[in-house]
């Protein structure tokens, strides 16, 4: 057993853990029940993908990167096409950039009530999770309905997309979203008023406005912190423009206000959808894209469910991209857990790491290395045996 | 505060550390700092607000082929971001001497930035914080630089 | 009342206890995990699952982790088993007379049932590993939490039967209203307790799964996990029995037995499913604050009902 010099000893949480079900690895120096110290050592989204885009032309480099993460497939293609689109210079027709929003938002309630059951699930509130991800099904089978898949849609193209909404799936849509907010009404009761489970974030890794700022934190994370920071207002792309997004912020900064925030963004998703599906502008699916892009480089900023996705294209107006940037909006959270960590129980931990909703896939993967205070390292061979 | 307008002010305070300035888009400038300057200017960008550093971005431009002579370099963009407006430093060191400052101190969330920088380009990063391994396993040969353009694959014997 | 009685050896090995108290702890495993599964929208397991389960850990290989002390991490399983086996003897299992009672027998059986747990801590705190020690750690403390208010909770009725013998208590309470009327809070004590004992949600910080992967028990896997589990399916039949003899009015025939305590089980696994999991801080705070203090108020309500009220009715 690891034992520090002064009696500490740490508890690693990953890389096989059953709380993470994606692989992950933060450690934590205990005394007893609390947490004095934090460290991370962060992943990345690089898997190759950044270098395997160098390789593929244009529209190979965008189903790559659609598999950068599972959940948040569709806003990463999104952010490719739209940066490819701007090199090329063309205008992609409205109905093509309404009907990539409506699945991205679809995209957005869905990672939102992923997220929800897994945060349910790391503080122990089982009913909570089963019962999120039972109604989850729903905006699946909307998914599945639109785009032929539940997840990895390929709805985009570069210059527009692949798939049209008919009446009766405009239908299906407003039902299941009928159906959603209901139940989210019920979720939001649940996170405000459940003493069990206010007893479990409120007051929970609480980051002041401040902080978050400094430390760089971003999506969800950042607004429950007070700081109205949102790409889709900020900096509107795609249907954005034509369907502006209200900011929902919350000002308690902690885990509850965390909650509190991505529910609240769950109703401003269904608002969008209705509208949407109500005023989707006529017009074609896509517009044609030579094989060469043009030189130049790109960048394109969208709003993922967990934050601000960079993205940065460069071409040499050939047929493959010479360089592709992705910066994931989980990477800019990690930061910010190993400031307000210590002070807290180690019971919490699961839960302030769910808090910041973690896209590991995004995030390839981590492995611990130090212990903030002492400076023990353990490597791989030590962890693996664990 | 309008984007051009934000972009226009931006450009005065960096003027003092700036070779040069492009604006590539409506909401973006790119100002080409010499890594000597590279810290004041991240330090004025601090001082006028421009608080978030969205990422930093790594170039590999090796030498062309028909100048077998010249040298390669590594470009690397600072992102800064402010509401619509990206104001981009561009900082360019050649392959014999890659070394950059570290901005942490006045920009503490650049460390993720620096340390790809560090492990995927073969730039020294002096005074960063930390030098661990971002991404890599611990057992990827050092050295070996994945993002250049001339890496093609780790060839396992 | 009268219970119909069995021999004790057959009591022991065969029945109502050792064979059949083991069957019937998979039983009573499965109908809470079918119901929570319900609850919770689910299909949950079938009929055999536990038994299955049963089978498929005692074929598995045991691994011994190094640093542990061989003896104990072996015997521990066996120890926990057999107290828990043992406190069936003095229990109206199944609607039965216990087959061995004397005078003072509802302490011995209490303490068996907490050597479970002291076996459990035990078996952590010798199994070197972080994820054991905290599990351990947290195991032990939840014990000195509950326990005060749990055994002041069943005194309640031996206290207003006149008796600390649990067959005269289960006499006493079949001649009475049901002590879960005359005794709620020491009623709502017993049951919450009961849950804080075997360790359940919203009590299951001590192997709280998403922490510390499997508390005390990470280590063991094969035969000593087998008969740990079966331990905890025992005592929760055991448990059930016991509050439902003390406040359910007595148990005086098979039947009896069996949907009494099945009515407990359905409040159980609907309170297993209301919560999230506490934090054993609030654990300990909340057994500490309002249950003790309850506790007190119950064993008040009584003293003063069993001495004062005589010598009130004898104003008049």
């Amino acid at each position: 057993m690891e034992k520090t010099s002064d009696g500490k000893f740490i508890v690693p949480i990953g890389a096989q853990h059953p709380a993470l079900k994606e692989p992950g690895h933060f450690e934590f120096a205990v005394e007893g029940e609390i947490v004095v110290g934090a460290s991370v050592r962060l992943g990345y989204v690089h898997r190759g993908i950044e270098k395997g885009c160098e390789n593929r032309n244009w529209i190979q480099a965008m189903y790559l990167t659609e598999r950068v993460c599972g959940i948040c497939s569709h806003i990463h293609a999104t952010a490719f096409a739209l940066a490819t689109e701007k090199l090329a210079g063309v205008e992609v027709p409205a109905r093509a950039q309404a009907i990539r929003v409506l699945i991205s938002e679809l995209e957005r309630i869905h990672s939102h009530m992923l997220w929800l059951g897994v945060a349910a699930h790391e503080g122990g509130f089982d009913t909570l999770f089963m019962y999120s991800w039972r109604d989850r099904e729903t905006v699946m089978d909307l998914l599945e309905a639109v785009t032929g898949n539940r997840v990895n849609y390929s709805a985009n193209v570069i210059g527009g997309v692949k798939f049209d909404i008919s009446p009766e799936q405009k239908e299906t849509i407003l039902k299941g979203i009928e159906f959603l907010e209901e139940r989210s009404q019920h979720y939001m009761e649940v996170v405000t008023t459940d003493e069990t489970f206010t007893g479990r974030t409120r007051g929970i890794g609480t980051m002041p406005y401040d902080d978050a700022i400094r430390l760089g934190a971003a999506g969800p994370t950042l607004r429950a912190s007070g700081v109205a920071r949102d790409v889709r207002t900020d900096s509107p792309y795609a249907g954005y423009k034509l369907f502006p997004v209200n900011i929902i912020t919350d000002t308690a900064g902690d885990l509850d206000a965390r909650f509190i925030v991505r529910i609240k963004e769950l109703f401003e998703s269904y608002r969008l959808v209705r509208e949407i599906l109500d005023n989707l502008p006529e017009g074609e699916l896509s517009i044609r894209v030579p094989r060469r892009i043009p030189a130049g480089e790109a960048i394109q900023r969208v709003e993922a469910p967990r934050g601000e996705l960079f993205y940065f294209v460069q071409s040499e107006g050939g047929e493959n991209p010479s360089r592709v940037k992705i910066r994931t909006p989980s990477l800019l959270n990690w930061a910010s857990i190993t400031n307000f960590a210590p002070g807290h129980k180690l019971a919490d931990m699961p839960m302030i790491l769910a808090g910041i909703d973690p896209c590991f896939s995004c995030n390839d993967r981590m492995i611990t290395v130090r212990d903030v205070r002492t400076g023990q390292v353990s490597n791989l061979e030590d962890l693996k045996i664990r | 505060m309008e984007t051009t307008q934000m972009l226009e002010s931006i450009e005065k305070v960096l003027k003092p550390f700036a070779q040069s300035f492009n604006r590539p888009s409506a909401e973006r400038l790119d100002a080409v700092v010499k890594a000597e300057d590279l810290k004041a200017a991240v330090k004025a960008m601090v001082d006028a607000k421009w608080l978030y550093l969205s990422t930093i971005t790594g170039l590999d431009i090796p030498a062309p082929a028909d100048q077998p002579d010249a040298e390669g370099h590594i470009e690397a963009l600072y992102h800064f971001c402010e509401g619509e407006a990206i104001a981009t430093l561009r900082v360019s060191v050649p392959y014999s001497h890659p070394v950059f400052p570290s901005v942490c101190e006045f920009m503490p969330s650049a460390t993720l930035g620096e340390r790809e920088l560090m492990e995927m380009f073969g730039v020294v990063v002096e005074n960063t914080p930390s030098n661990e391994r971002l991404v890599l396993p611990e057992d990827w040969p050092q050295g070996v630089y994945p993002l250049r353009k001339s890496f093609t694959g780790l060839n396992k014997g | 009342m009268n219970n119909l009685t069995v021999p004790p050896l057959l009591a022991l090995l065969v029945f109502p206890g050792g064979l059949f108290l083991l069957a019937s702890g998979l039983v009573y495993e499965f109908v809470d995990r079918k119901l929570i599964a319900r609850f919770q929208n689910r299909q949950g397991p079938r009929w055999f699952q536990p038994l299955a389960d049963v089978v498929k850990l005692l074929a598995k290989e045991e691994i011994t982790p190094s640093g542990a002390s061989r003896g104990l991490f072996i015997i521990l399983p066996v120890i926990a088993l057999t107290a828990a086996l043992t406190a069936a003897l003095y229990v109206p299992l199944a609607g039965f007379a216990p087959s061995f009672s004397f005078r003072g027998d509802v302490v011995v059986t209490l303490y068996l049932l907490s050597a479970m747990t002291l076996c459990l801590g035990l078996a952590g705190a010798n199994t070197a590993d972080r994820f054991s020690l905290i599990g351990a750690t947290r195991t032990l403390t939840q014990l000195f939490s509950y326990e005060a208010p749990f055994l002041l909770a069943l005194l309640g009725p031996a206290i207003a039967a006149g008796s600390w013998q649990i067959s005269e208590i289960n006499t006493y309470a079949s001649g009475q209203w049901w002590m879960i009327i005359t005794q709620p809070i020491g009623f709502l004590i017993a049951m919450v307790g009961l849950m804080g004992k075997l360790e359940l949600p919203p009590f299951d910080a001590p192997e709280a799964e998403t922490e510390i992967v499997a508390g005390a028990l990470t280590e063991y896997s094969g035969r000593g996990f087998a008969l740990f589990r079966l331990g905890k399916d025992v005592e929760l039949v055991i448990g059930l029995t016991l509050i439902a003899a003390f406040y359910m009015g007595g148990l005086a025939n098979p039947l009896d037995f069996l949907w009494k305590t099945l009515v407990l089980l359905l409040v159980a696994a609907g309170l297993q499913s209301l919560f999230a999991r506490l934090r054993i801080d609030q654990t300990v705070g909340m057994w500490w604050r309002i249950g003790a203090l309850l506790g007190l108020v119950q064993l008040l309500a009584i003293l003063v009902g069993r001495f004062a009220g005589p010598w009130i009715t004898g104003l008049f």
